[in-house]
């Protein structure tokens, strides 16, 4: 019945005009309406939510296969989760699909974007996309938006994901944050980097080293 | 600014040029102020002195700049198409301007400030490009209003190299008011708003009031370089139209050809600009503008909107019979 009631009032506001758009284009009804859609998707674990921070910018990174829909889960479960909209990087820029994402949070892959979303305390989402052909192996931790971390001295939070493409169980699982307020110049970036791997890699093995085969 | 300084406005005949007169009016530390423009202006003003010249009258307004010898430049000379020119003579008479009004004041000996009126049309929107690009974000216009601002911010980097001053170039989202004549304010007043059927994106806009501010606010100051200035937040088309309780009309690709012959036969013509904030949206990291020149817009852009459709309620008066 409430599920029903924020529907009507969700409608009426797209009605009425007075739905809330950001200046990404984020809409608060239709991040309702996608976390709704993602919980018929998905049976999600979610651990360590708390470790997001519950004000001011944080960058989230997470493993993720090529092509799948991880940007989607992890922005709807932990967005759900820690209370606050989950900002994911990745939407293609191509209409109807980019537009409905962008609804949803999404923002085009570009560090000026991500920077731009950090900079209005925003939290948002990239990803260390694994190789096609060995799934389990956390890839590298993307470079440039780490260095936007880095100069504007935001949190990194790694998030692991276990979720099988075709699975409906899944497992989001955030580790403490990461403080960037001291780091400087690209040493530190690139060693950043290899920790927030590591860290990934190390609680995706922990909690089932099979799970990342299609089919588990 | 110190005490009375001499200030040439271009383009004073426009609502922002008007408003921005009215608020340098009120400013002890303007001396002479001069105005320029092929239309009169919109207020009045009762120190300004105005001098209504043709922007393609080159000889005329250099005449006019280097008898003033001014201080300060404000170079609000740009003309939108559709808006109060048509968009040829919006081109051509944005170029002349900016030749003749800034071309001059490099060679004025007083000129100690130059402050520009641009738009975020210049950023262009290309697929992939940022959707809310800050000051650093190369422009790449992909309309010919962006690119008209973009010749025109090329005209004022060389005259800024020759006079040697420092130059504050304000892009301005789109200015929006009850009484500014805007193509997008005219479309968004039509009792049926096209809106693209594909993509709704978000758009930030300024009020006029804020926008003059802005500009009397880098008069001031003397900043040196870029500034975005927007409203926070954004709407989009279909949330602009239903704020107004006009009824959002969805269309496909050739069907825009059909709405901007229908719209342009209503009044409201289309210019490639608004199209693409239609189509591809139009946001700006505006954040920089509290510390480059003290000042951010007071509305927010829904508020901005909201002020678009509310119309003054005419009351019609009856002569009194009780009157003698």
């Amino acid at each position: 019945m409430n599920r029903l009631a924020s529907a009507g009032a969700a409608l009426h506001r797209q009605f009425a005009g007075t739905n809330s758009v950001d200046e990404w284009g984020m809409d608060a009804d239709t991040v309702g309406l996608t976390r709704f859609f993602a919980s018929l998707r998905w049976h999600t674990d979610v651990v360590g939510a708390a470790h997001v921070p519950p004000r001011g910018p944080a960058l989230l990174i997470a493993n993720r296969r090529s092509f799948d829909t991880t940007p989607v889960l992890v922005a709807t479960t932990l967005g759900g989760a820690c209370g606050r909209p989950v900002r994911f990087a990745g939407v293609p820029d191509l209409a109807p699909l980019g537009p409905f994402l962008r609804r949803s949070g999404g923002v085009i892959a570009r560090p000026d974007e991500i920077a731009g979303l950090l900079r209005a305390g925003e939290v948002a989402a990239v990803w260390c996309t694994s190789p096609l052909l060995d799934p389990r192996r956390v890839g590298p931790a993307p470079l440039p938006y780490l260095e936007v971390a880095v100069e504007l001295h935001v949190p990194v939070v790694p998030v692991a994901v276990n979720a099988a493409p075709l699975g409906r169980r899944a497992r989001v699982e955030t580790a403490p944050p990461i403080d960037t307020s001291k780091a400087r110049g690209p040493l530190a970036t690139t060693e950043l980097a290899e920790l927030v791997r590591r860290t990934i890699q190390r609680l995706t093995d922990e909690v089932n080293p099979l799970a990342r085969l299609p089919f588990l | 600014m110190t005490k009375g300084k001499r200030v040439l406005i271009s383009g004073m005949g426009s609502e922002l040029g008007s408003l921005v007169a009215t608020l340098l009016e009120q400013e002890p530390a303007v001396g002479e102020m001069v105005g320029l423009d092929i239309d009169p202006p919109r207020r009045r003003l009762r120190r300004a002195h105005f001098h209504r010249v043709d922007p393609s009258d080159r000889r005329k307004i250099v005449g006019i700049v280097r008898d003033v010898d001014p201080e300060v430049v404000i170079h609000l000379g740009v003309w939108e198409p559709d808006a109060r020119a048509n968009p040829r003579d919006a081109a051509q008479w944005t170029a002349s301007a900016a030749i003749g009004v800034l071309g001059a004041a490099a060679t004025c000996p007083s000129i100690e400030h130059l402050v520009v009126r641009s738009g975020v049309s210049i950023y262009g929107r290309r697929r992939g490009s940022a959707t809310r690009p800050d000051e650093s974000v190369t422009p790449d216009p992909m309309t010919p209003f962006g690119r008209t601002l973009l010749q025109m911010e090329q005209v004022a980097e060389r005259t800024q190299r020759t006079a040697d001053v420092p130059m504050t170039v304000l892009r301005l989202a789109p200015v929006v008011g009850p009484h500014v004549p805007s193509p997008l304010g005219r479309l968004l007043r039509l009792p049926a708003v096209p809106v693209s059927a594909l993509a709704d994106p978000a758009f930030a806009l300024v009020d006029d009031q804020d926008a003059a501010a802005a500009i009397v606010a880098a008069a001031g100051r003397r900043y040196d370089g870029v500034v975005n200035v927007a409203s926070p937040g954004a709407v989009t088309a279909i949330k602009a139209a239903r704020m107004g309780g006009r009824i959002p009309v969805p269309l496909l690709g050739p069907e825009w050809a059909v709405a901007r012959f229908v719209t342009g036969v209503f009044g409201a013509p289309i210019p490639p600009h608004v199209l693409e904030l239609m189509h591809r949206g139009g946001t700006v990291d505006a954040g920089h503008a509290g510390d480059a020149i003290g000042v951010m817009p007071s509305h927010s852009t829904p508020e901005v909107v909201q002020a678009l459709y509310e119309w003054a309620t005419v009351v019609h008066l009856r002569p009194s019979e009780a009157v003698a």
